[in-house]
């Protein structure tokens, strides 16, 4: 799968980049964002070509954050964030511009953004080195698979624990 | 002996202030292709590499590994192992390849094959190189806001008119940690009045930086650093899952921010595993592409006295920035760092990042004095702009720095000296007067400032951390007191945050919010006539070429 | 980051390292090849004749077993790197490792508080020094420092690279510095809060003593055991 997505993002990467250099206004190669389809550098900056497509955490459309609906509290900080459905607008546009490995990390990101802050630096904390044991890595990845219902980052600490375990990287191990 | 007068002579030169050192191979002190670096090799069966740089699955450490299963682009990784280093390294520096088909093959390599193909480059053919391969179009640079003292009042205006100077990302970091909070809002408030649009990182430590950047008082990150063995890594309180992990938490909050690596680091930390620094930086490179990372700051940076010591040393630096870029990552290539007693050798470790032009030329210029420089000292400071600049007019060469008059920088010193004063007043910080206000209106340094009780700053810190303080609180801070404009750049720059549009590839704001990066300013040199040329932006152009300091043959009056 | 290396010592190393054994102090023949003589005026890794020193017993420097985790609150540990005192002796500006320490305790029992020392072998990197020693102090303050002479006060709840204060140029240090920096720590065990010590920030320091830091530090990294719990150190100034 993720090769069929490789050579997809390669072929329109190649394209597009024809497309500028020959500076022809050919639009095949962009996927339009209308039907469904993924977004690509034509999409881009989001904030200029799609404003209407981004909202806050809480709903709001991007033009509600002002000084004015700040200063009257209308908009607070909950409201400032990133939503995982623009994590993933900005992971299409990533994979589309040729370079799928940065779509990967919003992926994993998209799935921490609904992860509180303070819970989000122990989980950071607890994979540097020598700071867990193995159980305490695969409590973890039980905690983002079933409370955050987060996968991918579920598999990442999956992984690590048994990496950490062959390379010498658990509690005890230094 | 009895001396030679020249050779007494020469003796005193500032050059012999520097370190310099002989070759030393098996404790890493060599450039590139060191006696014990790896043969380039990768082994693929169903998928998996089973062999990568001559080790085999089973002797992998946690680098190799991390690299192997994400670090390459495995489909093409085959044929290009196969193909000549030496072909590989022509078709970098000839402008009839594109960027787009070369970046193909370059993210295919090991380590081993990459550092092999740069070692066929000699200088003058990495700047070549360097000129196609930059992600953004447009080049510039990045600077550090610092002073010892961690004086808020003098951050803030220098933040003011560094942003008026041109870097659209400044840094700060701290003297002492725990001002850490302070520094960050100080810069961020002083930057945004000085122009709208400039993103401000506080570099402290991992888990505390991130909390900076939750809480909006940043909007980028950088030093995240990586390294290229995996005791260093480890010495670093990281491995590459909690790096990779980290840089996640960061996208999640909607903050940019690249790694950190660079040539000298694993000697100056002690394990080399006897290999040479192009090869070292070559794996902390590929681990930033395993990350998904959008970019990294390399060039030696703060170990540039370890590259700078031995020989061929500033080429391998150009070398591993290429490096950089050519696996499609946006590059800050250092010039950050103070390098040498000898301004010749200063302006020498400039030049090849400053005429191809890079993502940022430097990863730190110094926007205060070196001696307020708190990370140490960069390669050029504030009393070298005008050297500079002249640099710029002389090559036509856009470096990001423009200059500007000097009414101007009072001008706005002042109005973010009063920003943050209402800043701190509405937050409950320990005041700052109108005599500091002044001062850092007129201040080159901080000993122009008059002294802050350290000791209430640090607690304020500390507590306002506690208190909860965020974001909103300074901008209903600034708009309270009528710093109307200023409010709103603060808001919108929240609001690029819950867009996301800078967290792209060598993402920058110019002056009206519009996010400049690699997926809209796509570098497409292809020699002469193509690319970005700076008599061709004329705004940047008419700043530069008419410095202040320049006659106006109209108007001179004889 | 580091600076001013023993000379003798860096001297030692290069000599070790890059098996080209020179002859400095031999006068100049007119007879021979004159190149071997300009090279070595003009070069900095000028190679003497001296020996490496080795690890050297040193009598006010004494080894009194695995060091235990201190319970009293008014003590105050120094973790010193592995190759402290024995096989390095003096810091990068020379200054003999006897009076840093001098000093720091000095400073500490200024305050009213003990000091102990212990040598760490785990690692050789400051903060890593400091944070084996927050496991032991009852305080649970560190002074950590390097052969090189960088030092760090550290707390037992912060993270390992985060500090209270941290002292990365060595070349900057003083003994005054080093006093001041027991006083601080000592004064963080009782829970005030001190003014930073003030350093001077002379950034080019690091351009000169990069390169000799980088040689001093593999060689403290070579006295690295993994494993190695720290030792309790006695030290005698008599």
């Amino acid at each position: 799968m993720s090769e069929v997505d490789e050579l997809v993002s390669k072929i329109l990467t190649q394209i597009k980049d024809d497309d500028s250099s020959n500076g022809s206004g050919s639009n095949l190669s962009t996927p339009t964002s209308s039907n469904g389809a993924e977004l690509g550098r034509n999409d881009y900056p989001l904030y200029q070509k799609h404003p209407e497509k981004i909202k806050s955490p809480t709903g709001k459309p991007l033009d509600d954050i002002t000084v004015k609906n700040i200063a009257s509290g209308k908009v607070d900080s909950k409201d400032m964030r990133i939503t995982p459905d623009t994590l993933r607008m900005q992971g299409e546009i990533a994979k589309n511009a040729g370079r799928p490995a940065i779509q990967k990390n919003f992926q994993r990101a998209a799935e921490l953004t609904k992860i509180p802050d303070d819970r989000l630096l122990e989980m950071y904390n607890s994979l540097r080195p020598y700071r867990s044991s193995k159980q305490e890595l695969l409590d973890i990845s039980s905690e983002l698979k079933n409370k955050y219902n987060a996968p991918v980052c579920a598999g990442w600490f999956e992984e690590a624990a048994d990496f950490y375990e062959k390379n010498k990287k658990l509690k005890g191990d230094n | 002996m009895k001396r030679q007068k020249r050779f007494e002579k020469l003796e005193k030169r500032p050059v012999h202030l520097d370190g310099f050192v002989k070759r030393w191979d098996d404790e890493g002190l060599v450039a590139m292709m060191g006696k014990n670096d790896p043969k380039p090799s990768i082994k693929i069966e169903n998928g998996v590499v089973t062999e990568l740089d001559g080790k085999t699955q089973d002797e992998f450490d946690l680098i190799d590994q991390y690299i192997a299963k994400y670090g390459i682009n495995l489909e093409n990784a085959e044929k290009v192992m196969n193909m000549d280093s030496l072909k590989l390294a022509n078709m970098l520096c000839d402008p009839n390849v594109p960027r787009s088909e070369i970046v193909q093959l370059t993210t295919a390599m090991t380590p081993a094959k990459a550092e092999e193909v740069i070692s066929k480059l000699n200088f003058a053919e990495m700047i070549m190189a360097t000129q196609k391969m930059r992600p953004r179009r447009t080049p510039a640079t990045q600077c550090h806001i610092t002073n010892t003292l961690d004086n808020p009042v003098e951050l803030a205006a220098d933040a003011a008119e560094a942003a008026r100077r041109g870097f659209p990302e400044q840094e700060t970091t701290t003297a002492v940690a725990r001002y850490a909070p302070m520094n960050a809002i100080s810069i961020m408030v002083g930057s945004q009045t000085g122009r709208p649009g400039v993103i401000t990182q506080c570099s402290v430590e991992e888990a505390d930086e991130l909390s900076l950047g939750m809480r909006g008082f940043t909007a980028y990150a950088e030093t995240i650093s990586v390294y290229g063995t995996d005791r260093v890594f480890t010495d670093g309180d990281d491995t590459p899952w909690s790096k990779g992990f980290l840089a996640s938490c960061y996208a999640s909050r909607g903050l940019k921010m690249r790694f950190t690596s660079g040539a000298g680091s694993e000697v100056m930390m002690g394990y080399t595993e006897g290999k040479s620094m192009l090869y070292l930086e070559a794996r902390c490179i590929f681990i930033t592409k395993a990350s998904g990372v959008q970019g990294l700051q390399n060039g030696g940076v703060s170990c540039i006295g370890i590259p700078g010591a031995v020989a061929g040393g500033i080429r391998e630096v150009l070398g591993e920035n290429l490096l950089c870029m050519m696996l499609d990552i946006e590059c800050a290539s250092g010039n950050d760092q103070a390098f040498s007693h000898s301004d010749i050798r200063r302006t020498e470790r400039l030049l090849g990042q400053f005429i191809a032009g890079t993502d940022y030329i430097s990863s730190g210029y110094a926007a205060e004095e070196n001696k307020d420089n708190t990370f140490a000292g960069s390669n050029m400071d504030v009393l070298d702009y005008d050297d500079y600049v002249t640099m710029e007019r002389d090559l036509a060469v856009n470096g990001g720095i423009y200059p500007i008059e000097e009414d101007e920088a009072i001008m706005i010193r002042n109005k973010a000296a009063k920003a943050i004063q209402a800043v701190f007043e509405s937050l409950g910080l320990p005041p700052i007067t109108d005599e500091e206000v002044e001062a850092a209106t007129y201040a080159s340094n901080s000993d122009d400032m008059p002294k802050r009780d350290m000791v209430q700053d640090m607690k304020a810190a500390q507590d306002l951390m506690a208190r909860g303080i965020t974001v909103v609180d300074i901008i209903k801070a600034l708009d309270e007191h009528g710093f109307d404009d200023v409010a709103d750049a603060v808001t919108h720059l929240a609001q690029q945050k819950v867009c996301g549009d800078y967290l792209q590839t060598s993402a920058i704001f110019d002056g009206n919010w519009n996010c400049i990066s690699a997926i809209n300013d796509t570098n497409d040199y292809k020699g002469p006539g193509t690319g970005y040329r700076v008599w061709e932006d004329e705004e940047t152009w008419n700043k530069i070429q008419d410095v202040p300091w320049a006659l106006d043959p109209k108007k001179t009056d004889f | 980051m580091a600076k001013e290396i023993d000379e003798a010592l860096l001297r030692s190393i290069i000599k070790d390292v890059i098996s080209e054994v020179g002859t400095v102090e031999t006068p100049i023949s007119f007879k021979d090849d004159p190149k071997t003589s300009a090279a070595q005026s003009s070069s900095n890794a000028a190679v003497a004749t001296q020996t490496r020193p080795t690890a050297n017993k040193v009598d006010w420097f004494k080894h009194v077993g695995i060091a235990k985790p201190g319970f009293s609150k008014d003590e105050v540990v120094i973790a010193v790197a592995p190759a402290f005192a024995e096989e390095i002796t003096r810091t990068m500006i020379k200054t003999p490792h006897k009076d840093v320490l001098r000093q720091v305790i000095a400073g500490i029992e200024e305050e009213g508080l003990k000091a102990r020392v212990v040598k760490v072998y785990r690692t050789s990197d400051v903060s890593f020094c400091a944070v084996e020693g927050d496991s032991l102090s009852g305080s649970g303050i560190t002074v950590g420092i390097q052969s090189k002479g960088t030092t760090i006060i550290h707390q037992k709840d912060q993270e390992p690279l985060n500090n209270l204060e941290l002292f990365p140029q060595a070349p900057v240090l003083t003994l005054d510095t080093y006093r001041a920096i027991g006083k601080n720590a000592a004064q963080y065990a009782k829970g005030m809060s001190p003014t930073p010590v003030p350093t001077v920030n002379d950034q080019m320091s690091r351009v000169q003593y990069q390169a000799l830091s980088a040689l001093m530090h593999i060689q403290e990294t070579k006295q690295v055991v993994v494993g190695k719990p720290a030792e309790e150190i006695e030290v005698n100034f008599d």
